[in-house]
């Protein structure tokens, strides 16, 4: 019995251009998606609060800062999320068989 | 794991202080203008709708307050107290949404060493 | 938005103020002025103050949460005093008309004076509310460390 990697490693997404690693089908792939979707949804926000203060004088400095936040948060956990499965991959493929 | 909701609640409750303090603003300018009545921002009975949504009391008429002859009815004593006070809650709210985001931020970070 | 607005509004105050302090002052350095340059003796200037919306450097939108009726005041007109002036009976004067009354200006310096006071109160009270308001944007401004 041979178990043979059926991918190349989670591709590191760099936002804004990301896409799951186009070989990994399933679920996880469609996971991993919808989470940088919504890390990217969160960097527009902030980005187009920040412009609308800016430029327009539009909206509260503290919106904009929350924003930011809210989009540096969702990154951070994206990372750390990742981070996890691409060790546990790791350690999946070490395994001797 | 969507964390566009974070420091929402916090998020009102500063527009609401910013938006207040900005009428407070406007009734010290024209505390001697003939005919200008003090604003305020409504306080709703229940506060919490303040916090949940996005819907932001409307500017009216301050109540209970007499006017000069001239009609005007600027108590330089409440706007003085009320720009001091909200200002304090402004930098309580803003403390709190760092501790709140801190917070958030360190639990993301914990699960890291393992 | 709103807190850059609340300084515009302040700043229209403390303008305002100051040129009600510079009419009084004017008042108070001519209240024996029997003689302009147009005849006639000095007449009394007062600054009418009107709310009006502030020209803000930052645009504003109807969306937004700005306090929109939140307003901020401007001097719209000097009113000048046209009413007859005091006469006094001093018949040596320069000024003195056949009748020996000279015409003196309309203005007694303890109401100048507390109008005055009024108007240092009213310029100190924006300058408050500017400083506050500096500080809570210096808050929000720290939210993003």
């Amino acid at each position: 019995m041979t178990i043979s990697p059926t991918a190349a490693p989670i591709a590191l997404p760099e936002l804004p251009a990301a896409a799951a690693a186009p070989s990994v089908t399933g679920t996880f792939a469609e996971a991993i998606g919808a989470a940088i979707g919504q890390v990217e949804a969160a960097q527009s926000t902030a980005k187009i609060a920040a412009t609308d203060l800016l430029a327009g004088g539009k909206g509260d400095v503290h919106t904009v800062a929350l924003a930011t936040q809210r989009a540096e948060l969702s990154l951070e956990l994206f990372q750390q999320v990742r981070n996890k499965f691409v060790s546990a991959y790791q350690e999946i493929m070490k395994m001797p068989m | 794991m969507s964390l566009d909701r974070t420091g929402l609640e916090l998020g009102n409750v500063l527009s609401y202080l910013a938006r207040r303090q900005e009428v407070i603003a406007s009734n010290i300018a024209n505390a001697d203008t003939p005919g200008y009545k003090t604003r305020d921002v409504g306080m709703p009975a229940d506060f919490s709708s303040v916090l949940n949504q996005q819907m932001m009391p409307e500017v009216q008429d301050a109540p209970g307050l007499t006017s000069r002859n001239d009609g005007n009815n600027v108590s330089m004593d409440r706007e003085a107290r009320l720009l001091a006070e909200n200002s304090m809650k402004f930098s309580l709210a803003t403390q709190l949404l760092r501790s709140q985001i801190k917070n958030i931020r360190s639990a993301i970070e914990e699960g890291r060493s393992s | 938005m709103s807190l850059f607005s609340a300084i515009s509004i302040s700043a229209s105050g403390m303008d305002a103020q100051r040129i009600r302090a510079e009419l009084i002052t004017e008042n108070l350095a001519n209240a024996d002025t029997t003689r302009t340059p147009q005849g006639g003796p000095y007449q009394r200037k007062d600054a009418v103050f009107t709310s009006s919306p502030v020209e803000n450097s930052f645009a504003q939108t109807l969306a937004d949460f700005s306090a929109g009726p939140a307003t901020g005041v401007t001097v719209s007109q000097v009113t000048v005093d046209t009413s007859d002036p005091e006469r006094r009976y001093l018949p040596g004067h320069p000024d003195a008309d056949p009748d020996g009354y000279v015409a003196f200006p309309k203005i007694d310096p303890a109401t100048e004076m507390v109008d005055l006071m009024s108007a240092s109160r009213g310029y100190q009270a924006n300058v408050a509310a500017i400083s506050s308001v500096k500080d809570m944007i210096a808050r929000s401004i720290d939210l993003f460390r």
